[in-house]
This record gives structure tokens, C-alpha cells and sequence, in this order.
């Protein structure tokens, strides 16, 4: 699903060159949930830019299901955006005056889908992420476990091929969090492939394997036995 | 354009922000209703002075003769030019082409009474063509024909104030009213647009006063109208080859400036507009400036409005908004907001306009309006205006880096 071949980044600050990505391969099948672990500062976000588009390669190699990323174009960047990828991020980023619904139907609006399809695809995502009864709501009458549920259901209305969390639990309180994972890891029984950037260890094990960031290069690459987040909750 | 979602967020952003849209949108209504203002007034000027000149046709010349300053082909300096009735039908074979009506005047004054009422009026002698060339307008009975003249018939055509002065509420038409003793029949009654004194005058067949007066073929100017058609070039053109002509007809000195005088409309009426022009195009500049004051407001408001909602666009763009959407959006807010507040303050410069504009009428400055076409333009420029005002803020928010936008730290 996700192929990356000797990935590099830099930035420039001032007159230093700070290199974050020092030649990372890596592949992601279809299905997988995989944590993304570092100390900040490792290029955990760097990577998980990049691969969300959001943020061109240095050099290197990116294929996301079978298509080369490369040199692309604001519109074709926000084409595959759209299409491939969903977005969960820590502090939700859900737009404050528009209802819960409509912050869901978002993404299908971006692919022009009728209106009255997309409120019908957007409830059957809030319907499976349990919040039909606050459809109407605003996000500021919404609990933070309650936003990022609402943030996982837009990520997926698009149906993307790959789901990208950064930090997903941040700002959650543990129970909260638990709840959160117990639906990105339900959401991942369906056969969906996730990528989950974390630096909370007992997150990390909720996922099926962990990447290990540290100063620019995967220093440890390994699958894990998956702890269910249901127990917690 | 006609999305429901657009306007959803267009309404929201002014809705949270109401004070802020309500000033900025005030700039731009108080500047088109300024620039409205200034244009209407240049009109109400514009009519003042056209509403005095427009007695007479404007594509009229007037012949008059004079008296010589030159010693010209045998003749000494200081001869009176007398026009004939010759000339009138020389000019018309002439210039078949150039001239639409033609008309002589013969000048006189008239004790004229009826019953027990007299009073002292100016005649003009003229032919029917003359009705064409000073715009009468006849509101009873008719003007003099040819047949009149043939005929050289006693006949007149009275202004207003002569029908009121002689004949009270008696109705004028087809009774007889002495003209120094002679009895003229009345054939119609004329009102005038110019002044109160032109409807004290009395035309009739000029061939009728000639014989009166000792049978005589002398009249006192020539009045004519050219072909509508012609611009001012061709009519100056004309009007100079009329003056050549009559000037060697009547052995005058070319150069000579006061043997004959060839009075053109269009030279006055060029000098009119082209200071109406000016004064207009003043008034716009004007307007244009202080519009301007009102597109830096709107484009401020819309640059602190991207830089509010950095984070969101910078959502949108990870949702997969492509950069020509979140340029529709910015440049339809502007767009709408300039719109809106210019409808708004054209909407008050019109109600003003037409709620005092008519009762305003002096010599210099009447009925001031707007017409469609300011209307028109004024649309126009102001959604040019809320494009200039949405661009560099959409273009700034189209560039908005996601990554930099979602950053949390």
C-alpha cells in the first residue's frame, strides 16, 4: 500500500541545515496498523507529512498504492489527498461553525458529491462512530473524545485507502483515549490500514507493529501482539 | 457559485464579524454613493445648460448681415449688407445636400388689438420651415403653410402671452386681431420652452409683411437648420463654406469679420460639452479615488480574515480543498461584501436623487439624476472592485501551507 525507498529531508534554519529523514525505507501493507513512535525531534511528524502530502521529499521514493508521488502540483496534491488519504490530528481541527454533520460531509464536498448523498454518507460514518444523536451539534457542545470521534468519521467519509492519525490521543485524557483507539482499532478490523503517530507506549501497543524514530533513521522495526483498548474502556 | 456550502461560510464570516463588515462595507457604500452623487450633479449642470440653449435647434446656423470695415471689389468700407429674399433660395439651391430647413426673418413691431384690449408686440415674418429651425411648438390650430405665403395671406400665429393679454378667456382661434389697423386672421397658438418674452411674439408668411411694408423683397437674417447627420467637424465645415459663399455674393472681403455674420450652434454647444466632459470626468476621478480607500478596506478586512482562518483553510486544503476553491471562496466573500454595501449606498444616492432632483430647477443646474448607464457601470466597477479587494488576500490564503497551518506546536 505504502512504499517509501531511502527517503531524505532538510530544513533550513538560518544558516543551519537541520537534517530530519536520513534515508528511511519502509512498507505498509493493506490492513496494517502501525504506530510511529519517537521523541520528538526524531522526524515521527516529518515522515508522517510527507506521506501525507502535505509535505515534499528532499529525495527518495514514494509509491502510495502502486501511484509514484512526486513533483506534484497543489491540485493534484489536493486530488490525492482527497482520494487516498484521511486525516486525524491531535487537537481535531474540526471547523467550529459548522456542524457535526457537515464537518463529516466535508471531504465529500471536496469530491463533489451531491449535497443530499453526502448527508446520507456523512450520518452512516457519525452512525458508526456512535454519534448520530449529535449530528447537529456544533463542535464547541462536543466532549474531546466526542471531536476526535467526529474527526475519525470525516477522515473516513472519503473511504481513503490509508488513514493518518498524528497523535490522535494528545489531548485526551487516558479513558478517553482508550475509547479512541477502541474505534481506530475496530475501524482497522475492516480491513482499513492506519498509520498512528505516538509517542505514549501503551498506545503504541494498541497497534499491530511499531516503527521506532530516532534521529532521522528507523532504528527498530517490529510487529507486536496487539492489545485491545475494549478492556480499558 | 450558487452553493449552498459557500454561501453558509461567506454569511458566518460576516456574521462573526459584524462591526468589522459593517465599516468596511460602509467605505465602499459611502464611496459609490459619493461618486453617484458627483455624477448626477455633473447631469444637473449639463441639463441646466443644454435647458438654455435648447430653444433653438442645436444643429441651426443663423445668417445676419452687417456692415462692411473693408474696401472690397470696387466698393468702399462701411456699406450695409441687405439680404433678399434671393438669397433664401440661393443658399437652398446651393447646398441641397447640407440644408434640412431654411427659413428668412423679417422683423417688426405691431400695435395689436382685439376688442377693447391692445398691446405692442414683435412680428416675425417667416416661412413654415421656420417652425423646424426655433422648435415652436403650436398647441392650437396650426403654423403658417404655403399657401399662406403664396397667398401672402393676413394671417398670424400667436405666442401664449399674446392670446392671454388680448383675448382673456375667449378662444383666439379663427378670430380677427388688428395689427395696425390691418385685420390678421389668428391660425394658431404657440408655446415657447425658452422664456416667458419669446411667447409675446407673433410670426407671420414673411411675404405678407413684405408687401405691407412697400413691397419689398428686404429681410432681416437668415435662419437655417443642416442635415442632423453632421458632426461638429463637418457642420464648422459647412457653416465656413455657407460664409464664403454669401461673402462673395455680396462682394465682402473674405477676411472682413463684420459684413455678414454666420453664427453656428454647434460652436457653442461644442464648447458646452466639452466642459461638461471635463467636469465629468472630474467627478469621476474624484469618485474613483475615494473607491479606492474603500477596496484597501475591504482587501484589509480580508487579509485579517485569511490570517484568522489560516488553520481552517489549512484544513481544508488536507481534506482535499484544491487552491481555485479557496480562491472562490475569499474573492466570492469580496465580491459579496462590496457588492452588497455599493448597492447599498447606490440604492440611497438614487432615493435621494429622486426625491429632490425634479424640484431642483435653476438656469445653471437642473434636475440632477443618474442614468442606467452610471447604474450599469457602477455594477460593474463594483464587482471589479471586490475582485482587486479578494485577490491578494485569495491568493495569500490559496498559499496557505497545510503542514504550517496543522502544525500544533
Amino acid at each position: 500500500m505504502i512504499e517509501i525507498k531511502d527517503l531524505h529531508k532538510s530544513y533550513k534554519m538560518g544558516s543551519n541545515v537541520l537534517h530530519v529523514l536520513k534515508g528511511i525505507n519502509f512498507k505498509v501493507e493493506e490492513g496494517e496498523l502501525v504506530a510511529i513512535m519517537g521523541s520528538s525531534g526524531s522526524g515521527k511528524s516529518t515522515l508522517l507529512n510527507i506521506l501525507g502530502m502535505l509535505d515534499g521529499a528532499d529525495s527518495g521514493e514514494y509509491t502510495l498504492d502502486g501511484v509514484p508521488i512526486k513533483n506534484l502540483s497543489e491540485t493534484k496534491a489536493a486530488q490525492y489527498r482527497n482520494k487516498f488519504l484521511g486525516f486525524i490530528f491531535q487537537s481535531f481541527n474540526l471547523i467550529n461553525y459548522k456542524s457535526a454533520l457537515e464537518n463529516v460531509a466535508l471531504p465529500l464536498y471536496y469530491q463533489k458529491v451531491p449535497r443530499k448523498e453526502r448527508q446520507e454518507k456523512a450520518m452512516k460514518y457519525l452512525e458508526r462512530v456512535g454519534l448520530k444523536p449529535w449530528a447537529d451539534h456544533l463542535p464547541s457542545e462536543l466532549s474531546g473524545g466526542q471531536k476526535q470521534r467526529v474527526a475519525i468519521a470525516r477522515a473516513m467519509a472519503a473511504e481513503p485507502k490509508v488513514l493518518l492519525a498524528d497523535e490522535p490521543t494528545g489531548a485526551l485524557d487516558s479513558t478517553t483515549s482508550y475509547e479512541v483507539m477502541d474505534l481506530i482499532q475496530k475501524i482497522n478490523d475492516d480491513g482499513n490500514t492506519i498509520l498512528v503517530v505516538t509517542h505514549e507506549e501503551d498506545i503504541a501497543h494498541m497497534c499491530k507493529r511499531i516503527v521506532h524514530l530516532k534521529d532521522g533513521v528507523i532504528v527498530e522495526d517490529k510487529k507486536v501482539e496487539q492489545v485491545r483498548a475494549e478492556q480499558y474502556v | 457559485m450558487f452553493d449552498r456550502d459557500v454561501w453558509q461560510e461567506i454569511f458566518n464570516t460576516l456574521k462573526t464579524n459584524k462591526l468589522r463588515t459593517f465599516l468596511t462595507g460602509f467605505s465602499v457604500g459611502w464611496a459609490i454613493f459619493i461618486l453617484v452623487m458627483l455624477l448626477a450633479s455633473v447631469n444637473g449642470m449639463e441639463n441646466g445648460f443644454v435647458g438654455q440653449f435648447n430653444d433653438d435647434a442645436t444643429n441651426s446656423i443663423f445668417v445676419r448681415p452687417g456692415t462692411t470695415s473693408k474696401a472690397y471689389g470696387g466698393f468702399e468700407e462701411g456699406r450695409r449688407i441687405q439680404l433678399k429674399n434671393d438669397d433664401v433660395e440661393y443658399i437652398k439651391r446651393s447646398f441641397p445636400e447640407d440644408v434640412e430647413y431654411i427659413s428668412a426673418r423679417y422683423y417688426t413691431n405691431t400695435t395689436a388689438r382685439y376688442k377693447d384690449e391692445t398691446g405692442s408686440y414683435s412680428v416675425q415674418g417667416t416661412h413654415p420651415d421656420h417652425q423646424a429651425i426655433e422648435k415652436t411648438l403650436v398647441v392650437a390650430g396650426r403654423y403658417i403653410n404655403e399657401a399662406d405665403l403664396i397667398n401672402k395671406a393676413k394671417v398670424a400665429v400667436i405666442g401664449r402671452k399674446v392670446a392671454e393679454d388680448l383675448f382673456k378667456d375667449e378662444d383666439p382661434l379663427g378670430k380677427f386681431v388688428e395689427f395696425n389697423g390691418l385685420p390678421f386672421r389668428v391660425i394658431g397658438i404657440f408655446t415657447d420652452d425658452g422664456d416667458d418674452n419669446a411667447e409675446r411674439r407673433i410670426y407671420a408668411p414673411i411675404s405678407t409683411y413684405q408687401r405691407i411694408y412697400g413691397n419689398t423683397n428686404n429681410i432681416n437674417m437668415i435662419a437655417l437648420t443642416y442635415n442632423p447627420s453632421y458632426d461638429l467637424s463637418t457642420s464648422l465645415e459647412f457653416s465656413s463654406r455657407l460664409e464664403d459663399l454669401m461673402k462673395r455674393r455680396h462682394k465682402i472681403d473674405p477676411e472682413d469679420q463684420s459684413g455678414l455674420y454666420v453664427f453656428n450652434y454647434a460652436e457653442a454647444f461644442d464648447n458646452i460639452s466639452s466642459f461638461t466632459a471635463v467636469l465629468k470626468g472630474i467627478g469621476i476621478g474624484v469618485g474613483f479615488l475615494i473607491l479606492i480607500a474603500g477596496i484597501v478596506g475591504i482587501g484589509n478586512i480580508m487579509v485579517f480574515t485569511i490570517k484568522e482562518r489560516t488553520k481552517e483553510i489549512g484544513v481544508r486544503k488536507a481534506l482535499g480543498a484544491r487552491p481555485s476553491q479557496i480562491i472562490n471562496l475569499v474573492l466570492l466573500e469580496s465580491v459579496f461584501i462590496t457588492s452588497i454595501s455599493g448597492f447599498i449606498g447606490l440604492l440611497f444616492a438614487w432615493m435621494i436623487l429622486a426625491a429632490i432632483g425634479p424640484t431642483i430647477e435653476t438656469p445653471a443646474f437642473s434636475n440632477p439624476s443618474v442614468s442606467l448607464s452610471v447604474v450599469v457601470t457602477a455594477t460593474i466597477v463594483l464587482i471589479v472592485a471586490g475582485v482587486l479587494a479578494g485577490l491578494l488576500p485569495a491568493m495569500k490564503a490559496a498559499n496557505v501551507k497545510p503542514i504550517v497551518a496543522l502544525s500544533d506546536k
